[in-house]
């Protein structure tokens, strides 16, 4: 039996691992599905991951009915989930050259130097990574904002707290994950 | 410290939390007493804050992951003095990038936007610096300076512009519950900008929240000062209030005034406009005319059309996220609106008059009146009357709205197969709320994702929106063209996008009866999209040319695009709405090659996954049901012709539009459908009707001569025939003003056949005369009009006594009748008028011959059950050739079968269902 996206949050919450790599696997499908399915419908859509959350949501809390988490709950995990589905997807287009999935906002259409590019974004996930084993929170943010495009205002309005308290918080991680980019680029000496 | 260790980052955190809360000063003592106290610890921090600022400096990570994957080539090159260093946006103009100064003089941070726009050749680009020049004089603390306007060496304009960072006015105001009088003070400093600026004649033109930032110590900043003019290029565009609202509905056009939706001349009054609507939001927390589920074209209306509701009566009491409902800051809703109340709506109301001449002459003006409302001194605006604000009049410029909806609309729906498509209904229990909750949020969703296509945007934008430049109402021809000229020079578009957008344009060009343009156009379209690797689009370009060019003589050709299209798009439901764009577009084709069944079969398709695809468009429903009506009737299917039809009037009159040219055509259709049938009083209640409605737009010139020359016939069939022949003159009156050959030639005919019946015997042989050589010179001889000359030949020898030529005559008509590929429609009645003859020359048993294959050829084609005086007459011939014969029984059955048919399709009074009836009476009783 099949247990709901809302039964695997729950236990996610409940800290218990292999449900939360479960609900990530399931995420995943959702969120890659749902994009495959919106650029299906014809020429060069532009998508963004915002709508895509928004409407992954939508979809699953129908499904599941009753006593589906909140929104911002489902955020805080499908937003670590979307940057997988991020890196990925630039990982699959370097190597398909052109016409991949999706164009994540609207990028200009002579994307033609994206060498390299990818390894960046895997480094940053990395760092978050690291932080996130750290400060949660912190981590989170970066997700919501930086791959998913939230604004502070949203991200604020899904913790309860003020924008401000959203803008020091980001300007944090920034800091910690500069370090962790640049001394990724250098060998690291001994403390 | 070089590796910032776990345990290190989480001790260093509370830190950090404080210090960035700080200002410099702040922060340098405050590190300097930490330094005394713990030196490691402040160094590290030190260190840490200053990466936080540079950070911060260069914007790191601010572009969300597009700025990694994208013009990464272009971080680090220079533009002008400057050099660009993150990506921070992309709007509707070009991208935005954060940028530092070249030579490392110190400088505050610049955003460096480089336009879309493609600058016309030299004078272009110098235009564009002059501009820039202008713009760069403008300097107010409270306006965002623009530094440089240039282009470089790529012919890629820029603009430099100081860099502000601070929050939008409207989300400042809330999230620092500000009074309804600090709303004002703050609101003055904007007023002070834009006087400033119209008093150096520059004009914002694009005046909302996102332009308008506070800073964090309370410093408003505009932006984006007359940007909009700088993007003015020969014919006298200008980027409109049309573009993005980030991550929103890019098409809304919320803080548009009503000229710039029109067309009309765009001034300072326009900013007034908008800062009325600005001031609106401020204080009561709504919008004056949006609603949020409204679309683009209803929207418009509205801006144009209606007065917004009082200042007070608007005042919101949800909360937005996160921020205080503006009544809660007030203590309450109805202290609010107290406060509201008065002088302070009746100086918003003066802003938003849809009339430019009524708002405020100037931003002082504005300002003044707010300040006199501050100090409690009495205002200089008047109020609005009860008349006014009942009457609700604005300038009904439905015309320009109209237009401004149909390029708007035409987009959409060139662009609704690939956007709004809903899902299939799969799961059982949804209710049927639910169901129609579940299709708006996707026709929102949809037309978000619409709005994303940001080359339609900008193409939208700037074909609605200008300043006439002679002050000139804009014709629709004048909007394609230059919508094409900018399709033309946006090189850099996808050439999906190019290709939907010529298919859009083209279509507007058939919709205006400008075909060669609609052909040349819609060419292109199949050209760029033949190198696209999108397959739905190569076939909705297909179909598109297809459409146009069958009408052109290139059927073979046509019918060609067609076919392969309908074989290459998949069989998906996402695709379906192409699938429908191309099967209508086959439907049209096929009329113009004659192949009526395929053309049925084609719209039948259409209507059906329409249908299925639950997407609801009442307009495109009523068209295929137009559409099918009239291949029915072409295919002389007229009972299923008629069903249609009756179909798609009713929906053309939910649609609200039962007064236009469209019904008008309708039901003139509808009507010869009827006829066609055997109906003649039902068609002439339809061609009134038709008539009715065409004329009363544009007087009698507006109605169409065929139209008037179907009523005379269906008069003429009624045995009406003084009416007749008055719409019969009317009709070649209206016909030779137009020059309208064919009708020309209809109306004579049917005067000469009137004039034959009301006994102008020698008046209709002069107009057979005239009509004759007319005919010869546009016909071949087969043809079948030239049955039915031959026919009314016979029948006026045989008025005038003469039954050799007569039968001569008659001979004639039948043989051409016979061999022509519309036997079933004429040769009936030519044969039943030769039955006549025949018993006048007591040829009795060919009379009942003919009219028995008459009556024969009638039944096969009509349709059962219904009452034709068709049938009836051929009927009446029957019993009349059996009654001459002496078979009174026969002719009785004949003759009540007759009235049967005869009473209610031509009413009692006419004289073949009387004499039906009498020689029925006669014939009784044997």
């Amino acid at each position: 039996m099949d247990p709901t996206i809302a039964s695997l949050i729950a236990s996610a919450d409940r800290d218990d691992r292999s449900a939360a790599a479960a609900l990530f696997a399931a995420l995943y499908s959702e969120l890659h599905t749902m994009a495959k399915r919106q650029l299906d419908r014809g020429p060069s859509i532009t998508l963004s991951a915002t709508t895509l959350l928004h409407e992954t949501y939508l979809d699953i809390s129908r499904r599941d009915q009753a006593n589906f988490p909140d929104r911002p709950r489902f955020m805080a995990y499908a937003a670590r989930v979307m940057r997988s589905v991020i890196i990925d997807y630039v990982r699959n287009r370097r190597a398909q050259k052109r016409g991949g999935l999706f164009e994540l906002t609207s990028i200009g259409t002579d994307v033609a130097d994206t060498i390299g590019d990818d390894r960046e974004l895997g480094r940053i996930s990395d760092a978050l990574d690291e932080l996130a084993s750290l400060q949660p929170p912190l981590a989170q943010i970066v997700d919501l904002k930086f791959f998913c495009g939230f604004s502070f205002g949203e991200i604020a309005a899904m913790r309860g707290v003020s924008e401000r308290t959203i803008q020091r918080q980001w300007e944090k991680a920034r800091i910690f994950l500069h370090r962790a980019l640049r001394d990724e680029k250098q060998p690291s000496f001994p403390e | 410290m070089v590796r910032l260790g776990g345990e290190r980052w989480l001790a260093l955190g509370p830190y950090l939390d404080t210090a960035m809360d700080m200002s410099l000063d702040e922060r340098a003592a405050w590190l300097a007493t930490l330094q005394a106290g713990d030196p490691l610890l402040a160094a590290d921090l030190e260190t840490l804050l200053e990466e936080h600022d540079l950070l911060r400096d260069e914007g790191f990570l601010e572009g969300g992951p597009a700025a990694t994957l994208g013009p990464a080539s272009l971080e680090g090159t220079s533009v002008g003095h400057y050099t660009l260093t993150a990506l921070i946006g992309q709007g509707g103009m070009g991208a935005v990038w954060l940028g530092r100064r070249n030579d490392g003089r110190f400088d505050a941070r610049v955003a460096v936007k480089l336009l879309n726009i493609a600058l016309v050749g030299r004078t272009g680009e110098e235009r564009f610096r002059r501009e820039g020049a202008i713009l760069a004089r403008l300097t107010h603390p409270h306006i965002a300076h623009l530094m440089d306007a240039g282009v470089v060496s790529s012919q890629q304009p820029y603009l430099v512009l100081e860099y502000v960072e601070g929050e939008t006015i409207d989300r400042y105001c809330d999230n620092h519950a500000l009074d309804t009088e600090s709303r004002v003070r703050l609101f003055l400093d904007v007023l002070d900008a834009v006087a400033h600026a119209h008093a150096n004649l520059v004009v914002h033109r694009d005046l909302k929240p996102s332009n308008v930032l506070v800073s964090a110590d309370g410093q408003v900043k505009l932006l984006d000062f007359g940007i909009a003019k700088l993007l003015t290029d020969d014919a006298g565009i200008a980027e409109s209030t049309m573009l993005t609202r980030d991550g929103g509905w890019a098409l809304t056009p919320e803080f548009a005034a009503p000229e710039q939706i029109t067309g009309g001349q765009v001034t300072t009054a326009t900013d007034i406009y908008s800062l009325g609507v600005l001031l609106y939001l401020l204080l009561s927390g709504a919008h004056p005319t949006a609603d949020h589920l409204r679309s683009p074209a209803d929207l418009m209306r509205a801006i144009v059309e209606t007065e917004p509701p009082r200042l007070s009566d608007a005042v919101v009491t949800r909360v937005r996220a996160g921020s205080p409902a503006p009544a809660d800051r007030a203590g309450s809703a109805d202290k609010l609106r107290r406060a509201l109340r008065g002088d302070l709506e009746t100086i918003v109301a003066k802003a938003l008059k849809k009339h430019p001449l009524e708002r405020y002459s100037s931003a002082s003006a504005f300002g003044d009146d707010l300040r006199r409302y501050l100090d409690r001194q009495p205002i200089s605006a008047r109020p609005d009357t009860v008349a006014y604000r009942t009457a609700r009049f604005v300038q009904r410029n439905r015309a320009a709205v109209a237009l401004a909806a149909l390029v708007l609309l035409s987009l959409l729906a060139g662009l609704a197969g690939t956007i709004t498509q809903t899902r299939r209904a799969t799961r059982q229990a949804a209710l049927a709320v639910a169901e129609r909750a579940r299709a708006d949020r996707q026709r929102d969703f949809a037309m978000r994702q619409l709005s994303r296509a940001e080359a339609i945007n900008d193409l939208n934008s700037f074909v609605l929106s200008d300043a006439a430049p002679s002050g000139r109402a804009f014709t629709v021809g004048d909007l394609l063209a230059r919508a094409e000229r900018i399709v033309a020079r946006q090189h850099a578009e996808a050439g999906e996008n190019r290709a939907e957008m010529l298919i859009a344009i083209g279509r507007q060009y058939q919709a205006q009866d400008q075909e060669r343009e609609a052909r040349r156009l819609l060419g292109t379209a199949y050209q760029v999209a033949s190198t696209v690797s999108d397959r739905v689009v190569r076939a909705k370009a297909a179909c598109a040319l297809a459409g146009a060019i069958a009408g052109a003589g290139e059927f073979q050709r046509a019918e060609t695009l067609i076919r392969t299209s309908l074989a290459d798009l998949p069989d998906e439901p996402q695709v379906a709405l192409h699938r429908v764009f191309c099967l209508l577009r086959g439907s049209e084709v096929a009329r113009e090659g004659g192949e009526y069944s395929s053309r049925i079969q084609r719209v039948q398709e259409a209507r059906r996954l329409l249908a299925e695809s639950g997407f609801a468009s009442p307009v495109l429903e009523m068209r295929t049901a137009m559409d099918l009506a009239e291949s029915y009737r072409m295919a002389g299917r007229n009972r299923d012709a008629s069903h249609a039809f009756e179909e798609a009037t009713a929906r053309l009159t939910a649609l609200g539009r039962s007064e236009t040219e469209t019904a008008g055509t309708l039901l003139n259709n509808w009507g010869l459908a009827v006829y066609a049938l055997g109906q003649p009083l039902e068609a002439d209640r339809l061609f009134r009707r038709a008539i009715a409605i065409s004329s009363a737009d544009t007087a009698e010139r507006g109605v169409s001569p065929m139209l008037l020359n179907n009523l005379a016939r269906t008069l003429r069939e009624l045995s009406r025939l003084d009416e007749a022949k008055a719409y019969a003159e009317r009709a070649y009156d209206a016909a030779m003003r137009a020059g309208n050959e064919n009708v020309i030639n209809q109306s004579l005919m049917m005067r000469a056949t009137i004039y034959r019946q009301l006994g102008d015997v020698k008046r209709a042989q002069n107009m057979l005369s005239e009509l004759e050589p007319r005919w010869r010179r546009m016909m071949p001889a087969g043809n079948m009009a030239f049955a039915s000359l031959a026919s009314e030949q016979a029948v006026l020898a045989q008025t005038a006594g003469d039954l050799r030529a007569a039968t001569a005559a008659s001979d004639r008509a039948i043989a051409i009748a016979e061999a022509s590929p519309q036997r079933i429609d004429y040769l009936p009645a030519i044969l039943l008028r030769r039955s006549n003859i025949d018993l006048q020359s007591d040829r009795l048993q060919d009379a009942r011959l003919r009219a028995e294959t008459a009556l024969r050829m009638e039944r096969d084609a009509g349709e059962a059950g219904v009452f034709s005086s068709r049938i009836g007459r051929a009927h009446l011939a029957l019993g009349r050739a059996l009654q001459a014969e002496g078979r009174i029984g026969d002719a009785h059955a004949a003759f009540r079968s007759a009235a049967e048919h005869l009473a209610p399709s031509l009413g009692a009074d006419h004289p073949d269902t009387r004499e039906a009836r009498r020689r029925a009476a006669e014939t009784a009783g044997s």
